[in-house]
């Protein structure tokens, strides 16, 4: 009798013991879940509304940046006439300066500090169609050295001033090749690159166009290269810290 | 009885106090196990009513349902399938049907009381 009692109560402790483990693993679970639940929904509103107001903000300073750029370029074209219209006011008055304004003209469009304008030509570099047969990507598209080819060929033949996309060059600008784009001054520039340069159009063509030169190259490598002489070329001054 | 009860808080206790975060990966994995533990309580309490309770029953398919659950949830992700779907599907059909179940054994007990008292006044 006393046996059976005892394995009987051996028994019930058992189960209490198992009882115990259950809850346990239970209130474990609820209280994890409800944590991690709540955890998750505080984060995800804290991120977004602090992330957006500081978007919005950021935002609006570089807007009121932007403009404030714009403004001081425009001010300093201003002065800039400025100070040619008082150069060329002394070289009214006297004769033997004059050769000197000249130079400094040439200079600073050189320099693109000014707008250039005159005729030139225009070189326009396009990717070959999608030909399914290469497999190299490579093959057909510009890179930036048929850009420094075309660029070298038209500083050779005595381009004045030279844009790419409407990106005036100066003397210290870089082209860096990047993927599908190339980068000139930080800027990023998809083909097609039209390249625009104020010269004697007709050195200029036949500059590029030399037998084995810089066209021929470039048809070689399968690009669709257009050559344009124009009339009359507008590029913009060099824009920003200058 | 106290037993359970002070592991129950115990429990609760602890995890409210673990400061582990779990990656959203296996966020779905908690949540059906929290709903096999549901279910296999729920389960329990009806099998103790309609008398036919046993303990190694219980305890064995409070752990097998909450590791089968995980299980099968993490089978689906690696096989693609939403399996947890299934899961959470299979278990939360049960849970109505067992809180249904208890519901209607309570109110017939608590008729057979009604009828009882009244016809002990009726004598």
């Amino acid at each position: 009798m006393t046996k059976q009692q005892a394995s009987k109560k051996r028994q019930s402790v058992k189960h209490q013991f198992a009882f115990l483990i259950v809850s346990i693993v239970l209130g474990f679970l609820f209280s994890y879940a409800y944590n991690t639940a709540k955890t998750k929904d505080n984060t995800m509103i804290e991120i977004n509304s602090s992330d957006f107001e500081r978007k919005e903000q950021l935002r609006e300073n570089l807007i009121v940046q932007q403009e404030r750029n714009k403004e001081l370029e425009e001010e300093k074209l201003q002065l800039q006439q400025k100070i040619k219209d008082y150069e060329q006011d002394f070289s009214g008055s006297k004769e033997g300066s004059r050769n000197l304004v000249k130079q400094a003209d040439n200079l600073r469009l050189m320099l693109g500090k000014i707008p250039g304008q005159g005729s030139g030509v225009t070189v326009t570099l396009q990717d070959a169609e999608y030909n399914p047969k290469s497999v190299n990507p490579n093959d057909y598209i510009v890179h930036e050295s048929h850009v420094f080819k075309v660029l070298n060929e038209l500083k050779i033949s005595g381009a004045q001033a030279i844009a790419i996309n409407g990106h005036r060059l100066e003397a210290n600008s870089y082209i860096k090749c990047n993927g599908p784009v190339i980068t000139i001054d930080d800027d990023q520039f998809p083909a097609p690159f039209i390249i625009e340069a104020v010269g004697d159009p007709k050195v200029l063509s036949a500059g590029l166009t030399l037998a084995g030169g810089v066209y021929d190259q470039l048809i070689d490598d399968n690009i669709v290269v257009v050559i344009d002489s124009s009339k009359e070329l507008i590029m913009p001054a060099v824009q920003g810290n200058s | 009885m106290w037993l359970p009860l002070l592991g129950l808080l115990f429990g609760i206790s602890l995890g409210l106090l673990t400061d582990i975060e779990i990656p959203i990966v296996y966020e779905s994995y908690l949540s059906i196990a929290v709903l096999a533990a549901l279910d296999t309580i729920f389960g329990g309490i009806r099998a103790q009513l309609q008398q036919v309770y046993d303990d190694h029953v219980f305890v064995t398919g409070f752990f097998f349902n909450i590791a089968l659950a995980a299980g099968l949830a993490f089978l689906g992700v690696h096989l693609g399938v939403d399996l947890y779907l299934a899961a959470v599907f299979a278990f939360g059909v049960r849970l109505f049907q067992n809180i249904a179940i208890i519901r209607r054994i309570l109110l017939s007990k608590w008729n057979d009381k009604k009828a009882k008292k009244s016809e002990e006044t009726v004598q």
